[in-house]
């Protein structure tokens, strides 16, 4: 553990320097008198900041987008993931619990920040006590490329992030389907994925491709849904999830049902619950910008 | 270019990171962290020794001195004990059947499985061998419960 809690200390070292370089790669400020004309025009200008009917948010249902948060703003969501099953007991006893809204859920906090043009860093909790800090630099863009491309690391560890981490790697590939939607293909690589030492595992890793795919069917409404093949170690099952989502001005909320409670990397590395159990859950995010 | 340049070291550092990340095995196997996954080191740290949590040495009865206790754990006899021969308990399993833990009664017995003759070994009231111990044990049962 001990390279890794270096690695900590390395990482927002490293961050500061990026920082840095973008202002080193800021254009000379113009004179006094133009400074705060200027800025206020770039940022009504900034592209990042318009409304993008086909990708609203910053992820499908947990998978990231690649929509790219404007510089210096900052967005928020809340995830909750029911624990009742479904399936369990007959229609009746499910209405009697509300859907599953009576039983207790994971819930998740989640806050990102626009460092710069092009790169968000985030952190996520989750209610089992797990914490992941996440970044996210966006290399291509639609219109200005015929996909969106992005690169994501994250690195979640339990208990506060004081035990058993698990770092990611990977792309977040998009196509948007003109105004109605994208789709997305999401190779990520998670290692430590299990839990024990890898002395007593075959498999330490997971590699996983991330399928999402965000449809608009009303002018504010999106149909999503997310399945993530895995191979390396799979406990549980696929993760797989649908919703439906609703885009209210800077709000999004989005009704999911999934197989099950992961939302961090790690977590939907470790897969499902297994069984035919599914989950109802939701989203509900907010930009400030 | 510098910002793409760093990015990329960003990401290499995480990827380094990974390398280390890893849960260590002395964690896990509490009062015998020196525990691992071969015969030679569950010979040293489980058959042979008392461990720091009061749990006895399997040696003190499974010796092959006393013509009533089954079984020669000591060192250079364990291996012929354990895999692949038969329970004298049980006939119907063998002690270590190797990558099946499950069916391997040497596991029945430290677990104190509901289908076990006598009693749960270590014997008396414990301390037994804790979760992390019983893992690295049929971890080696896994791997092929190799003489090793």
């Amino acid at each position: 553990m001990t390279a890794c809690r270096r690695l900590f200390v390395l990482l927002p070292a490293l961050v500061a320097a990026l920082s840095s370089a973008a202002q080193a790669q800021t254009p000379p400020d113009p004179p006094a008198n133009a400074e705060g004309s200027a800025a206020a025009q770039a940022a009504v200008d900034d592209p990042d900041r318009d409304f993008n009917r086909s990708q609203p948010d910053f992820v499908v249902v947990n998978l990231p987008t690649t929509l790219r948060l404007p510089k210096f703003k900052s967005a928020f969501r809340v995830t909750h993931r029911f624990g009742r099953p479904l399936g369990q007991g007959d229609f009746g006893e499910l209405a009697e619990d509300l859907f599953g809204l009576d039983s207790g859920a994971q819930i998740g906090l989640e806050y990102r920040f626009g460092l710069m043009r092009g790169l968000q860093v985030g952190i996520h909790r989750t209610s089992d006590r797990t914490i992941e800090f996440f970044t996210q630099y966006s290399v291509w863009s639609q219109p200005d490329a015929p996909i969106g491309l992005g690169i994501i690391a994250s690195m979640d560890g339990t208990d506060n992030f004081t035990d058993s981490y698990t770092p990611a790697i990977g792309a977040v590939v998009s196509r948007e389907l003109g105004r109605y939607g994208a789709i997305y293909v999401e190779p990520m690589w998670v290692n430590n994925s299990n839990r024990l030492p890898s002395e007593l595992v075959d498999d330490n890793d997971t590699f996983m491709v991330g399928l999402g795919a965000r449809v608009r069917v009303r002018p504010t409404v999106y149909i999503v849904g997310e399945f993530i093949p895995r191979t390396g170690n799979t406990p549980g099952v696929n993760h797989g999830t649908f919703g439906i989502e609703k885009v209210a001005g800077g709000h999004t909320f989005q009704l999911n049902f999934s197989d099950g409670f992961g939302t961090t990397m790690g977590q939907l590395a470790r897969g499902g619950t297994g069984g035919d159990d599914w989950y109802l859950g939701f989203n509900i995010s907010r930009k400030f910008f | 270019m510098r910002f793409r340049v760093l990015c990329l070291v960003v990401a290499a550092a995480v990827f380094a990171g990974t390398v280390a990340c890893d849960e260590s095995l002395s964690s896990l196997t509490g009062p015998t962290p020196n525990l691992e996954p071969t015969l030679s080191s569950i010979q040293k740290e489980i058959f042979d020794t008392t461990d720091s949590s009061g749990r006895l040495a399997c040696i003190n009865c499974h010796n092959g001195r006393n013509p009533f206790v089954p079984g020669n754990l000591t060192a250079g006899a364990s291996y012929a004990t354990l895999v692949g021969t038969r329970s004298v308990e049980k006939p119907a399993l063998v002690r270590v059947a190797p990558g099946d833990p499950a069916n391997s009664y040497f596991i029945h017995k430290l677990e104190g499985g509901p289908a076990i003759v006598g009693e749960r070994m270590p014997r008396g009231t414990g301390p037994y061998l804790t979760a992390g111990q019983m893992l690295v044990i049929r971890r080696w049962i896994e791997l092929g419960a190799a003489n090793d």
